[in-house]
């Protein structure tokens, strides 16, 4: 059976999109090629969790489900690699 | 029997200047006395070309809209007119042309002219000669006679003015020996409208003005080239969706203007949050290309929702949106914006519909610029589409 592929929302609100969702939006562009089929990159129109106090800072990103606050490339590109180390291969 | 206040009045004109000139020699002003539902238009063109020219068509256009505007006697206003104007040093006369048209909907229309081509009225595309016409003269000024047309306009209807540019365009071609005509601008509109029978104000002014220049030789813009079309009709609604409503309990409502038979031509939501009360209230899902990311210089790509509309971030894109209308330059504005100024520009009425919620996560002093609240852009839009591009703006809070 096919892997899931790893499904990556980036929230495009006013706050994520002005602290660093304008860059997470090139993600695709960015990420290595040998991972482009393993990933689904969606843009939402807002995750609405810049207005909790609790879920730390924009711009924030969903990976499988899992928010990540104050995420960048590099944190978004991490967290890939480690799903994929355990899923057993990148 | 017209239902008057649903309907829109489209006034739109186009000009070219003639060439090797700073200024065009041809005035066009409006205005709508929302109070009298009276619209009122005036084209002049003045004598000769350049900076004199317009001072002249100036002078006599903000004359003439004052004038008509508070109703005053039209003989005494054109002898006002013509004696005000400053005489032409080499030609030691003092000249503008005008045609006025004062539209009370549902009521009479009243078109006064003089010296420029006689005006076209159209009804279901066919010309509508005016019944009811005189000629009135000055005994001061006998050879300035005036021609007013009293007529009643329906809805569909449209009114066409242009100044000699258009109706000489043409002049010193072998198969133009009289320039284009009246006539045959009135065959070229007619065509237009039969081709796209719903085509507005704007585009007939856009059409003609250009037709007339590549009729005339080599192109070249010869004289000022000025045409000014009325258009009657059922207007084109935009309805723009932004903001969260205040209260939680208002969003279904909310969200139920967004739906295609709630009365708008057209739908724009502004917002994330906006787009997701209409997401879950509406039971759809937004669509966002990526591959528009690209190109969104600097404003989150636009998406849309199937079925209902456009769908953008918010307060940036809304801030840009009313840059860029002051500005008058959209051509190379980012997609978000651009689409939501293209739709503006295609609708006669827009409706912004405003959630009140602040999102206080806009408040955050660590955000690289100071964001503008929702209701001042709004106020901001609504200046701007009013006076600059005649657009009717309404405002509802949520």
């Amino acid at each position: 059976m096919e892997e899931q592929k790893i499904k990556i929302e980036i929230c495009c609100g006013t706050a994520c999109y002005m602290l660093g969702a304008a860059e997470l939006l090139r993600l695709e562009n960015i990420i290595p090629d040998q991972w482009k089929d393993a990933v689904d990159i969606s843009a939402i129109p807002c995750l609405e969790a810049c207005s909790s106090d609790n879920l730390g800072g924009a711009p924030f990103v969903k990976i499988n489900g899992e928010l990540m606050s104050n995420a960048s490339v590099e944190s978004v590109c991490e967290k890939i690699f480690e799903i994929m180390k355990t899923r057993g291969g990148h | 029997m017209m239902k008057n206040d649903s309907l829109f009045v489209e006034m739109e004109c186009c000009q070219l200047t003639k060439d090797g000139q700073s200024a065009c020699g041809d005035d066009f002003q409006w205005e709508r006395l929302e109070n009298e539902n009276r619209n009122i238009a005036v084209l002049s063109d003045g004598l000769g070309s350049g900076i004199k020219a317009n001072l002249l068509a100036n002078m006599t256009t903000t004359m003439a809209m004052k004038f008509i505007r508070s109703n005053m006697d039209i003989l005494q206003s054109a002898e006002t007119i013509m004696d005000t104007l400053p005489v032409c040093e080499y030609r030691k006369i003092s000249y503008a042309t005008f045609t006025i048209f004062d539209m009370q909907i549902g009521g009479k229309t009243k078109v006064i002219e003089m010296g420029n081509p006689p005006f076209i009225h159209l009804r279901h595309n066919i010309e509508i000669v005016p019944q009811n016409q005189k000629k009135l003269v000055s005994e001061r000024w006998p050879d300035r006679e005036m021609t007013i047309s009293e007529l009643r306009m329906e809805v569909g209807d449209r009114l066409i003015a242009c100044s000699d540019g258009v109706t000489q365009a043409g002049l010193g071609r072998r198969e133009y020996k009289f320039g284009w005509q009246r006539r045959g601008e009135l065959k070229f509109i007619q065509d237009l409208i039969t081709r796209e029978p719903n085509i507005s104000a704007k585009d007939i002014a856009q059409a003609v003005a250009y037709e007339a220049l590549s009729i005339n030789k080599d192109h070249k813009c010869i004289d000022d080239i000025s045409c000014m079309v009325i258009y009657l009709r059922n207007p084109r609604v935009l309805r723009i969706l932004t903001g969260p409503p205040f209260r939680k309990e208002n969003d279904r409502e909310f969200a139920a203007l967004a739906l295609p038979e709630s009365g708008a031509n057209k739908v724009i939501i502004c917002g994330g949050t906006t787009a997701n009360i209409v997401e879950r209230e509406l039971r759809t899902r937004v669509e966002i290309d990526l591959k528009l990311v690209r190109f969104s210089k600097g404003l989150p790509p636009p998406g849309k929702i199937p079925g209902i509309g456009t769908v953008t971030e918010g307060i940036l894109t809304l801030t840009r949106v009313a840059t860029d209308l002051e500005n008058d330059s959209w051509e190379d504005s980012p997609p978000a914006a651009k689409t939501i100024i293209e739709q503006m520009m295609d609708s006669d009425v827009i409706e912004f519909i405003v959630g009140t919620k602040v999102n206080e996560a806009h408040q955050d002093p660590n955000l690289p610029i100071d964001l503008e609240i929702r209701r001042n852009i709004i106020k901001r839009l609504q200046d701007v589409l009013k006076q600059k591009y005649r657009k009717h703006v309404t405002i509802k809070y949520y």
